[in-house]
């Protein structure tokens, strides 16, 4: 009887104790994935033969990062030039020296619900997990 | 009684292990993102021509604008403000402390091998460049690591020509 009463008020902490460390793993993978797509896009998209990231190349890296199972409709990509200049279009690449700044968010979906249970507020939907980074281009036309 | 306390001892080894593994893990995210800040900042740094010298028909790197560009990436991979204080989205919490910015300009003669004995660095470059040391620490949010700090070291060379 003590057992089974120590059991159910133990229940909820190890519930989370078992089950935690996998959300929390899973978010630093999705974390590590998202920033590594954004040194790999910044590495290919400033490089000297591109100068910019267009469109497609955010489509593949979607489909990249599906293959990790998040959902690519949800990947927003924010890109921006240091003169001001979209970075996207392959027809107005950035030229050299000029930054090309990079930011990647994915919402954090429901990895945070399972805090819940040892009562810690989970973030807000609208609150996203972001990589980021900005690189000189090298493009010389 | 006893296996009450044995519940909680073994929930709290096993939640520091836990821990463990995951500052540890972002430990390593950390850091990877510092040495990309650096290597990002030296480039940049480097390919600071100064325009006067280049009318003359030599590759010299411009300090001021060199160290100008440098700070500007370190701030902006890291999200720093000027004074290398992390902004509030910073992941870091502790400033970031350039310790030592240096420019190898075209005065040297090449292969130029660079040593910090104080950092323990050493680097050849074939071209004026630039060397960065950055000192990092990771914010620890539990206290079962020692403090962990960095002194990223990166360099880079004027790509011209």
């Amino acid at each position: 009887m003590k057992q089974i009463l120590i059991f159910v008020l133990f229940a909820a902490l190890l519930c989370w104790l078992m089950f935690s460390p996998i959300y929390k793993h899973v978010l630093i993978v999705r974390q590590a994935v998202l920033q590594q797509e954004v040194d790999y896009l910044l590495e290919v998209g400033a490089s000297g033969s591109y100068g910019y990231i267009s469109g497609e190349m955010q489509e593949q890296s979607r489909q990249r990062l599906a293959r990790f199972g998040m959902r690519p409709d949800e990947i927003e990509f924010e890109l921006a030039a240091a003169n001001g200049l979209a970075a996207s279009d392959p027809s107005a690449p950035i030229l050299r020296g000029t930054g090309i700044s990079l930011t990647m968010s994915y919402p954090y979906e429901n990895l945070f619900e399972i805090d819940r249970l040892i009562g810690l507020t989970p973030p807000l939907p609208n609150e996203r997990m972001r990589a980021f980074g900005m690189k000189m281009s090298e493009y010389v036309p | 009684m006893y296996k009450l306390l044995l519940i909680v001892a073994m929930m709290t080894v096993w939640v520091s292990i836990h821990l463990l593994q995951v500052e540890e893990e972002l430990a390593m995210q950390t850091l990877f993102q510092g040495k990309h800040a650096v290597n990002r900042a030296a480039h940049a740094a480097a390919q600071q021509l100064d325009q006067a010298a280049l009318g003359e028909g030599l590759l010299r790197i411009a300090p001021d604008e060199a160290a100008a560009t440098a700070a500007l990436y370190l701030q902006e991979n890291l999200k720093l403000d000027t004074n290398g204080a992390p902004l509030p989205e910073s992941f870091l919490k502790q400033p970031v402390e350039l310790a030592v910015f240096e420019i190898v300009n075209a005065d040297q003669a090449f292969p130029y091998t660079y040593r910090n004995d104080v950092y323990d660095y050493e680097v050849t470059l074939q071209q004026p460049g630039v060397v960065m040391i950055v000192h990092i620490a990771y914010p620890r949010a539990f206290q079962i690591l020692e403090p962990i700090e960095w002194e990223i070291k990166g360099a880079a060379e004027l790509v011209a020509g």
